[in-house]
């Protein structure tokens, strides 16, 4: 290591330790946590690298969304706690996910997209079809016309005929 | 639930625009929800587990409802159009005791709806993030009603989600159809309508290659068959000279009619010409015009460059396919018609091997056309990448430079290079395997027909010359069949555009001057801001409930951390922005209510993005003022301390700046701008962290030129350099949208809060620096 380079020691005392943090369900359902000593009625949990790793660097911030302090890595907590911790996330980042594409159709510069998410049928449009879609990793996120996000978890896993449709805009 | 209570009369009317539709509020009273005193609705596609169901929400005197069940569009009987069927399957109702207020929380790509009471947060809904919009509808009518017993309603609230009445599928807000259902016919109608002007030419263009296409067609008829079967065949048994004669006429009139044929499309191609740039130039003028009209939210959410696009390479496309397309496709329809009409007479049962083969070779050609496409787009995303890297490392080079990343660059250019690459090979390669494919087809195809015919002629059914004359025939047909299998495509490209153009044309501007707007009568230039609430975003509050007051001729000073909302101020004051709640007051009248001219006229705004026009020094400054005098220029110029540098430059004012002009530093332009400002003589001033990006001497300079700005004027100074707002009569510090802290500067000092923080940090960095130590340790006494 050059002698330029931040330590990253220099960061370790903004990180939440598990040692120092537990995490709890407050009677409402939400995240509560005590840390340092100081107990959160509520606190938010936010990626700090949501695509590529997802459990690595989790930002912990009260309610009035003042950070109190990352968490380098989930793993480091007890399964319980990570079940805690995996679970806000989970709910802060669900995306609804595409089990099977039936349909891509462009009209007008438009691309329509008739999809099963959840068992359930679902159409959407898309506009800029090469900057709505982008791949990370095995997953896809398309984002539709009004903002909504839909991901494909395992572009390889989803049937041939879904994994076809899609193929073309994929580069 | 309680029971309906029919004689009472609903507390905001009985139409409600917010409420949901007739055919819903009857089956939620079906469902056991009493429906008329609902004063908000507001509909989901979640519940409270983000799983995806139909959820209808709505609050009245009593409490909020939250409603699950399905909506299916179906097809009524005897009906075009198919309509909603609602189900609705649980009801769960909050007494409204239970909740103190609502809250909306914005997560990646969903939201959810939060009941507060007692400090304490309870999930009641989620929804898709699309929804944001409304379900904040719902929250700011909820809390209001809470707060004062009455419900503000928001203008934009739109209870159910519009349905496509021909597929059901979801629409945009205003539209009866989905995008996907919306008339492709209707962009053609409109844009038919740019040529309205135009109907003698159009007819007199028709005309003409309607008769192009029939010379075109006749050219064989006298090239081959009479070459053929009346002069080389000799059937009268001609001495040498007369057939020589013979062949002479033939060839002159050969010549003649190519010709001719030359001549009518010269003819057509100078018509069009007349036309079309005209046209176009309508286009692109209604388009400018339309650009003009929009508000500056509008420019906020397109990005210049698509805006550009739809200027220049949209009307392009229009303008190609009119000039090349269109004609092509009456050219080539004509052709096929009277070519096939031809062939049928000339000989119906090689006709009839031709119609047989013609949908194989049809249908190779639109598949073909379709994989084609796909690789094309893909070339051209991969092209696009290429150019983007480029672009992108010629305007980092300082930066690439800096990091010594030279190689690293080339290392990414030359990957993404090679993608391209790849794509270019395999296009190539595929064309080069198909086409001959298709080729090989039609080689066949005329092979049979030459083989058959050359038996009718054996048989003597048919001519060498008729033969010949219909294989000539069979070759024409090649291209107009090639042609009207793609053209598609390209009206799908041109209708595309013109969607985009009409897009432009058809957008509502934000800001709307109203039709009794009223003009300043002697304008004073007091500012009163009344419980100020905005958002650039649903649910993103960027001002909150803000108020103040700046007397005419006042200074206010606006402090506060990047964010905090000081520029949306300054937009608000401008009226670049509508407040969604509260108002903006010049003089005690609202800036809604005001002429949009000459309340622009009497604002004059100096912000820290300074934007130069091309042209020279004075046309800049004279922007305001076109008819300024250039001692009007040269005195603005010496009040903005701008005089002295623009002498220095060897064209002075006759400087040409803006794209390809002459480089001017930051603290120059601002200098330009500050003059550009001066000479427009606006009553309020509003100074957008003018300085800012400015060292120490050019901000010494700007300085002086505003203070000789200020005198006389209302005047709003935006800043983060606290030195900078010494003048001010008042300084309010604003944080998260709202003004923590307000008074003299003295004032603020002695409260030792946010702004005494501040200014002890940016003394401290002073000192640190030996600038204006003892100034500040005075100031803090």
């Amino acid at each position: 290591m050059s002698n330029n380079t931040i330590s990253p020691e220099t960061l370790k005392a903004e990180y939440v330790s598990p040692e120092k943090c537990v995490f709890s369900i407050n009677p409402n359902g939400f995240l509560a946590a005590e840390i340092d000593g100081k107990t959160y009625k509520r606190v938010i949990l936010t990626r700090a690298l949501p695509l590529s790793a997802p459990d690595e660097y989790i930002c912990v911030s009260d309610i009035e969304k003042n950070e109190v302090g990352v968490i380098e890595k989930i793993a480091a907590f007890s399964p319980e706690q990570q079940k805690l911790i995996n679970s806000e996330l989970s709910q802060r980042y669900y995306c609804p996910v595409i089990e099977k594409i039936e349909s891509i159709k462009e009209k007008m510069g438009n691309f329509y997209f008739d999809v099963v998410i959840g068992g359930i049928k679902k159409s959407f449009a898309v506009k800029d079809i090469t900057k709505s879609i982008r791949q990370h990793g095995d997953a896809i996120d398309v984002t539709d016309i009004d903002g909504n996000r839909y991901r494909i978890t395992d572009f390889d896993a989803i049937e041939a005929k879904s994994r076809r449709k899609l193929e073309p805009y994929l580069y | 639930m309680g029971k309906r209570e029919k004689k009472n009369k609903p507390p905001f009317g009985e139409k409600n625009k917010h409420k949901f539709s007739e055919k819903l509020l009857r089956e939620l009273e079906n469902a056991g929800l009493s429906t008329e005193r609902l004063i908000f609705c507001c509909s989901g596609d979640m519940d409270n587990d983000a799983c995806y169901r139909n959820a209808w929400l709505s609050f009245d005197e009593k409490g909020l409802y939250i409603a699950y069940g399905t909506e299916e569009m179906t097809k009524i009987k005897g009906k075009k159009h198919v309509e909603p069927k609602f189900t609705v399957d649980e009801i769960i109702s909050i007494p409204l005791g239970d909740i103190d207020s609502l809250e909306t929380e914005r997560y990646v790509s969903t939201g959810r709806l939060v009941a507060v009471k007692d400090g304490e947060q309870s999930s009641l809904v989620r929804f898709s993030i699309g929804k944001i919009g409304q379900f904040d509808n719902l929250t700011k009518a909820f809390n209001s009603f809470k707060e004062k017993g009455e419900a503000e309603i928001p203008t934009s609230a739109e209870p159910e989600e519009k349905k496509c009445k021909k597929c059901g599928k979801p629409c945009p807000p205003g539209k009866d159809f989905c995008r996907k259902c919306g008339k492709n016919s209707a962009v053609a109608v409109r844009l038919f309508k740019f040529f309205g002007g135009y109907v003698p030419q159009i007819v007199a263009i028709i005309a003409i290659m309607l008769l192009g296409s029939a010379v075109s067609v006749f050219v064989p008829q006298v090239s081959t068959r009479a070459l053929f079967d009346d002069v080389l065949a000799n059937p009268d048994g001609m001495p040498a000279a007369e057939l020589l004669k013979a062949l002479g006429v033939l060839v002159i009139s050969i010549f003649a009619i190519k010709l001719l044929n030359v001549l009518l499309t010269v003819i057509q191609q100078y018509l069009t010409g007349g036309i079309m740039p005209k046209v176009i130039y309508d286009i692109k003028v209604r388009i400018f015009n339309a650009m003009q009209r929009l508000s500056v939210g509008f420019y906020s959410s397109k990005q210049t460059g698509s805006l550009m696009e739809r200027v220049v390479r949209d009307s392009n496309n229009i303008y190609w396919f009119f000039v090349d397309g269109v004609p092509s496709i009456i050219i080539d329809t004509a052709t096929i018609i009277g070519v096939l009409t031809l062939m049928f007479i000339m000989s119906w049962k090689l006709s009839l091997i031709v119609i047989l083969a013609m949908p194989v070779i049809i249908t190779f050609l639109v598949i073909g056309d379709k994989f084609f496409r796909r690789l094309h787009h893909r070339n051209w995303l991969f092209s696009a990448r290429v150019s983007s890297m480029v672009s992108d490392n010629i305007n980092g080079q300082r930066v690439i430079k800096a990091f010594a990343k030279e190689d690293d660059e080339y290392d990414r250019f030359s990957e993404t290079s090679s993608d391209l690459m790849a794509s270019e090979i395999k296009l190539t390669v595929s064309e080069a395997t198909l086409y001959p494919i298709l080729e090989v087809v039609i080689v066949l195809l005329s092979t049979v027909v030459l083989g058959v015919g050359s038996v009718f002629v054996a048989k003597g059914e048919m001519t060498v010359g008729t033969l010949l004359t219909y294989i000539v025939y069979l070759e024409m047909l090649r291209g107009p069949f090639d042609f009207l299998s793609w053209v598609s495509n390209w009206w799908s490209r041109c209708a595309d555009s013109a969607q985009r153009v009409f897009e432009i044309c058809d957008a509502e501007p934000d800001i709307v001057e109203k039709e009794d707007a009223v003009s300043f009568e002697n304008l004073h230039g007091s500012i009163e801001i009344n419980e100020l609430e905005f958002e650039y975003e649903a649910a993103r509050p960027v001002i909150r409930k803000l108020s103040l007051n700046v007397e005419a001729g006042d200074m206010l000073g606006i402090v506060g951390k990047t964010g905090a909302g000081k520029t949306t101020i300054a937009n608000l004051i401008a009226r670049l922005y509508d407040a969604k709640e509260g108002s903006v007051k010049i003089d005690g009248i609202d800036v809604r209510d005001l002429k949009l001219t000459e309340l622009r006229r009497n604002i004059g705004l100096v912000s820290q993005d300074i934007y130069l026009f091309s042209g020279t020094i004075a046309d800049n400054i004279r922007y305001a003022k076109p008819e300024a005098t250039m001692s009007e220029i040269i005195a603005a110029a010496k009040a903005a301390s701008a005089h002295n540098f623009i002498m220095k430059l060897p064209d002075a004012y006759e400087t040409r700046v803006g794209a390809g002009g002459q480089k001017l530093s930051g603290g120059e332009r601002q200098r330009i701008s500050i003059a550009r400002t001066i000479i427009q003589n606006p009553k309020i001033l509003i100074l957008d962290e003018a300085t800012a990006a400015m060292d120490t001497e050019t901000e010494r300079n700007i300085q002086n030129s505003l203070t000789k700005l200020k005198a006389g004027r209302t005047t709003i100074a935006i800043a983060h350099r606290l030195s900078t707002l010494r003048d001010s009569d008042y300084l309010a510090v604003i944080d998260g949208g709202k003004i923590i802290e307000y008074g003299t500067y003295s004032e603020l000092l002695k409260q030792k809060g946010e702004f005494y923080k501040q200014y002890k940090i940016q003394a401290e960095a002073l000192k640190t620096i030996g600038i204006g130590e003892s100034e500040a340790e005075t100031e803090e006494e």
